[in-house]
């Protein structure tokens, strides 16, 4: 059974702004899923939706093959959730948050607790108004993860994180998956992270699922070509192209991403459009991510 | 007994992690650095090391064990095979090409004479013979 699913998924903001128009992703069980996309591509609406925080207009939803809000209750014991913008009570010591999650999950584990308090240096006697983001943020992933949640949700977990507790954040992403086999879903703007965890990388763009592929493969199988923009070679000529994803002009050359090794892009670009003088080469997380994402037709 | 072998990946680099594994472990058993019977560390333990995904680690063991190079007894570890695989010659051929090509690139872009490159890299093959103690003229007859 699917872990998640959502199919057909459409949103809209109040303002009348369509900020999702007909996702479908699915996770099985296991898979660790790095959700990427601009800005306003609408990830967090996405992940609100999968959390039943929000409803889509449009569109089903099955946590567990449960749905939200009949099986509310059920579905959140079995999810963990952290967010960039999650908000503690105030007012509230660590103490008290964890003594009330304890309360609330029948799962907890309090030998997990302790270690990652141990690990994180928590000041359980602080109250959550005095602690620095990083530290509020550990005290959020703790909460997220000790009731061992089959399902992690994780919105920008490492956002204005510094590289030691993102780190730090990776490692313990990366315990839970070896403890409990948990699937996570995760939206980043750190390619490297997104290399180190993730199997599989969907990219969402103007609230569609552009790219939605196993890591690996998106590393081997795509390429870039660059080359000189001429009378017969223009960005719209590369779009009808085979396998071509993206294509733009940028600083006076032609850049395209194909969904083809280099070799077979080289010779359909060769052959289709009789030019010589290109390169041809893979291209990281990164390039990948800006390159589709500012190579789609307006 | 454990050989330390000290895997480094970089994340955005050309290859994707789990072919940086692979490749490594193959050289540190091509150098001699890691021999048959030599333990592993187990998939946990490298994948916290690298802190990357164990899958990732899983998938370069895979690739690992199903070209001969490591064996997973259960329970016990991983180690490198007793009885590793002879390389196939052309397949060999290939994957160096691209390497040699840039390597003679190189050569003419610094005015190294053709001589003098295919000096250079006799020399490098008895050095590297001599270091691993084989006869280096094994590699001409088998």
């Amino acid at each position: 059974m699917n872990v998640l699913e959502l199919t057909g998924i459409h949103r809209t903001y109040e303002r009348g702004e369509e900020v999702l128009s007909g996702v479908d992703l699915t996770l099985e069980s296991g898979a660790v899923v790095g959700l990427l996309g601009k800005n306003g591509a609408g990830k967090t609406t996405l992940l609100r939706i999968a959390m039943g925080m929000i409803e889509p207009q449009a569109g089903r939803v099955r946590v567990f093959g449960m749905e939200h809000p009949r099986d509310a209750v059920a579905i959140k014991r079995r999810i963990g959730y952290v967010s960039e913008d999650q908000i503690l009570p105030a007012y509230l010591r660590v103490a008290d948050v964890l003594a009330m999650h304890r309360a609330i999950f029948p799962g907890w584990d309090r030998a997990l607790e302790r270690r990652l308090s141990e690990r994180f240096e928590v000041r359980e006697r602080a109250k959550i108004a005095t602690l620095s983001k990083g530290q509020a943020r550990q005290v959020a992933v703790l909460c997220a993860v000790c009731h061992r949640p089959e399902l992690l949700v994780l919105d920008e977990p490492a956002g204005g994180l510094d590289p030691a507790a993102r780190r730090e954040f990776l490692e313990v992403a990366i315990d839970s998956l070896h403890d409990g086999g948990s699937t996570i879903l995760f939206s980043s703007h750190y390619m490297q992270d997104v290399e180190r965890i993730a199997g599989r990388v969907v990219l969402i763009h103007a609230g569609r699922v552009l790219i939605d592929r196993g890591l690996d493969e998106l590393r081997e199988e795509l390429s870039l070509a660059v080359l000189t923009p001429t009378n017969g070679t223009t960005v719209q000529r590369l779009r009808q192209t085979a396998g071509c994803l993206a294509a733009r002009a940028h600083a006076g050359e032609l850049r395209a991403v194909f969904g083809v090794d280099p070799e077979v892009a080289r010779a359909t670009l060769q052959s289709e459009l009789k030019v010589s003088a290109l390169t041809v080469t893979r291209l990281g997380l990164e390039d990948l991510f800006v390159e589709t994402v500012e190579g789609q037709a307006r | 007994m454990q050989t330390p072998l000290h895997l480094t990946i970089s994340p955005g680099a050309d290859a994707p992690i789990y072919r940086q594994i692979v490749r490594q472990v193959r050289e540190a058993i091509a150098g001699r650095r890691l021999g048959p019977g030599d333990r592993l560390q187990s998939q946990r333990q490298l994948a916290q090391q690298l802190v990357v995904s164990p899958l990732t680690v899983k998938k370069a063991y895979d690739e690992l064990e199903r070209d001969g190079l490591i064996r997973t007894a259960r329970g016990q570890g991983t180690f490198v095979a007793h009885d590793l695989p002879t390389p196939s010659r052309d397949a060999n051929l290939d994957g160096l090409r691209p390497i040699v090509r840039q390597l003679v690139h190189e050569a003419r872009l610094s005015g190294v004479p053709p001589k003098a490159l295919s000096a250079l890299l006799a020399e490098e093959q008895t050095r590297i013979a001599a270091h691993r103690g084989d006869d280096p003229t094994e590699t001409e007859t088998s």
